[in-house]
């Protein structure tokens, strides 16, 4: 690919309408860097309903969305964080901390379940405030703070539960994970709500925009007035928030508070954030792309288990396309980089050439006067 | 309208600025002049709030800036065109345009919902560029795909379309062709006749006795001229003499 776009800047005049043209398609391609995955996942799911009958069915696709449900809603501010060059890594600890916190509230101090639930709600939204303030505000490495976070929490869950598991919450509290609101799932339920609410802040407000300009260009960012510390700070409190609630989801289904809830999450939400097409430095992505690698991950395990292919294949496969993923993420940004001028006829003349021009036009020929009349 | 009072601001040793005042008019065009190094862009940066002076004030309508800060500055109706062109790579024209000023939907649930009118933003891009005769990609292309020049063209559009009070626009024609220079100067003479005034730093002289009513001249720190150049007696070989320290205002005069 490297070849092809060298080409294409070096083209002489002849060749430029068939450049322009492929240089086009490239750049369309990039436009859709998580449409790309989205192809692909059809092409998966086409490939399941051909080789197993039982794939394409209403019962097992709510599967599927129940299983990605919790890791699917904890990566809606997962991504909005990646795509401003923030990381949240204590996603997967906050949510044992949140469900061993849970226990706690409920069976040791007899918190009623609603008060239980809020506080451990409460308490992910506080840690996500921490991590906020420490990098939002502070400054400080986000990979650092929230793997001070993934350690921490999970320290503190264990020293308050003493390692001990709660159970028997009742029927009431098991609604939550494994309830039904007209045939679809709880967690479904939720997982569709928070995105639906990420995809307005996104697409429809200015956040979505701001966090792209805080991961791209922060000065440019700060300089037209982008809130660059409390925006990020903002999004960890409902990174923090959505990882609670994702703990207290898989307490319900297993009537279990256990510290270990959670362990792994923050690998798998960064897992389909990166297959989404969100660039590990932030600057470039989309929330559509997100939701194609969440369901990427969960159509893949599904499919793989319905054709007799055990669990591990999967996962080898999910590490194969992250690669390929990242390979692409490359080629994208080579492909952004190609001014776009230099190719499109842009009758303005402010080509490519247009920055050689203004040296000789706007700067050197009069100081060159200039230093002739000062010695006069 | 703009007045700056013996600003004075040193970076360790180097003494950028010392004691330097301005004054700026409704409707006028002033040009800062002068070497690099001689103190112009640190200047701009403490007008457009990037930078504190250590001594001396920034007012505007008599009234110093409240706070600090670029956003400060902003609200205080001073708009700038940056050098370094502060557009973000990965968003589109039209966002870039509008980026942390965007409109909302009418109504009072389109206000709290804070929902984006996108196509009202396109809109009103596309009109001030026709309006200052710049032809550039769809506004839907992404900033990173623009060459420098057309960068520069957005960024100037961008102060233009957010017109304040004061426009700052450090060498805004710096990486422009030809065609567009021409487009951006009319612009600045066109922002005289709206009442807005604006500082102008540039290299050119030409163009600097083209389209400014006065001009300040630096030189290594301090103001050393301040000259009406609508009585058509300052020819550009006067500025480059002030700016090399060549000649004095005092030469000048008599």
């Amino acid at each position: 690919m490297a070849g092809t776009t060298g080409a294409s800047r070096g083209a002489s005049k002849t060749d430029r309408s068939f450049n322009a043209a492929s240089h086009m398609a490239l750049r369309r391609l990039s436009a859709a860097q998580g449409g790309g995955l989205f192809v692909a996942l059809l092409a998966l799911a086409a490939y399941f309903t051909f080789a197993n009958g039982s794939f394409l069915t209403r019962s097992n696709l709510l599967v599927i969305l129940l299983q990605v449900s919790v890791v699917g809603m904890v990566a809606v501010p997962g991504a909005m964080l990646l795509v401003a060059g923030k990381l949240d890594l204590s996603v997967g600890s906050l949510a044992g901390l949140a469900a061993a916190c849970f226990g706690e509230f409920n069976k040791i101090m007899g918190w009623p379940l609603g008060f239980a639930i809020v506080g451990a709600l409460l308490v992910g939204a506080l840690w996500g405030l921490m991590n906020g303030i420490l990098v939002g505000y502070f400054r400080f490495s986000p990979v650092i703070v929230t793997l001070g976070g993934y350690a921490g929490a999970s320290g503190v869950a264990q020293t308050i539960t003493a390692d001990a598991t709660r159970t028997g919450f009742g029927p009431v509290f098991a609604v939550l994970g494994n309830g039904e609101i007209a045939g679809v799932p709880v967690p479904v339920v939720i997982f569709v709500a928070v995105f639906a609410i990420g995809a307005y802040c996104w697409y429809e407000t200015p956040i979505g925009r701001h966090l792209i300009g805080i991961g791209a260009n922060p000065e440019a960012a700060e300089a037209v007035g982008v809130a660059t510390r409390r925006l990020p700070c903002l999004v960890y409190i409902f990174s923090g928030l959505a990882a609670a609630a994702g703990g207290l989801i898989v307490t319900s289904q297993l009537d279990g508070a256990s510290v270990q809830i959670g362990a792994g999450l923050e690998l798998q939400v960064l897992t389909a954030i990166l297959l989404g097409g969100v660039a590990f430095n932030g600057g470039r992505g989309s929330l559509w792309g997100t939701l194609a690698g969440i369901l990427f991950i969960g159509v893949l395990d599904d499919g793989l288990i319905l054709i007799n292919i055990g669990p591990y294949v999967a996962d080898l496969a999910i590490g194969a396309v992250l690669v390929v993923a990242a390979g692409l993420d490359v080629l994208y940004q080579r492909i952004e980089r190609l001014p776009m001028g230099t190719l499109e006829a842009v009758p303005s003349g402010i080509e490519g050439t247009g920055v050689a021009q203004q040296r000789t036009v706007a700067g050197n020929p009069t100081r060159e006067h200039g230093i002739r009349d000062t010695q006069r | 309208m703009l007045a700056v009072r013996e600003i004075s601001k040193r970076y360790g040793p180097v003494t950028a600025l010392r004691g330097v005042s301005l004054e700026l008019r409704r409707g006028e065009v002033l040009a800062l002049v002068g070497d690099n190094g001689a103190g112009k862009s640190t200047l701009v940066s403490i007008i457009s709030g990037m930078a504190r002076p250590d001594a001396g004030e920034v007012l505007i309508d008599g009234e110093p800036f409240a706070g600090h800060g670029p956003k400060a500055a902003r609200e205080a109706g001073i708009e700038t065109v940056f050098q370094n062109l502060a557009l973000v790579q990965t968003l589109s024209i039209a966002e870039n345009v509008y980026l942390g000023r965007e409109l909302y939907r009418g109504g009072a649930l389109g206000r709290a919902l804070r929902f984006l009118d996108k196509r009202r933003m396109r809109r009103e891009v596309e009109t001030t560029f026709d309006r200052l005769g710049l032809d550039l990609p769809p506004v839907t292309a992404k900033a990173g795909a623009l060459s420098g020049g057309q960068r520069q063209a957005v960024a100037v559009a961008r102060a233009m379309l957010w017109q304040r009070k004061v426009v700052v626009m450090d060498e805004p024609v710096a990486a422009l062709g030809v065609r567009q220079t021409e487009a951006v100067l009319s612009l600045v003479e066109r922002l005289g006749q709206h009442g807005v005034a604006t500082l102008l730093v540039s290299h050119n002289m030409e163009h600097v006795l083209r389209v400014a009513h006065r001009v300040a001249v630096m030189r290594l720190g301090r103001k050393v001229a301040d000259l009406d150049l609508r009585t058509g007696e300052v020819s550009g070989m006067h500025l480059v003499g002030l700016i090399t320290g060549g000649i004095t205002e005092a030469d000048l005069s008599s």
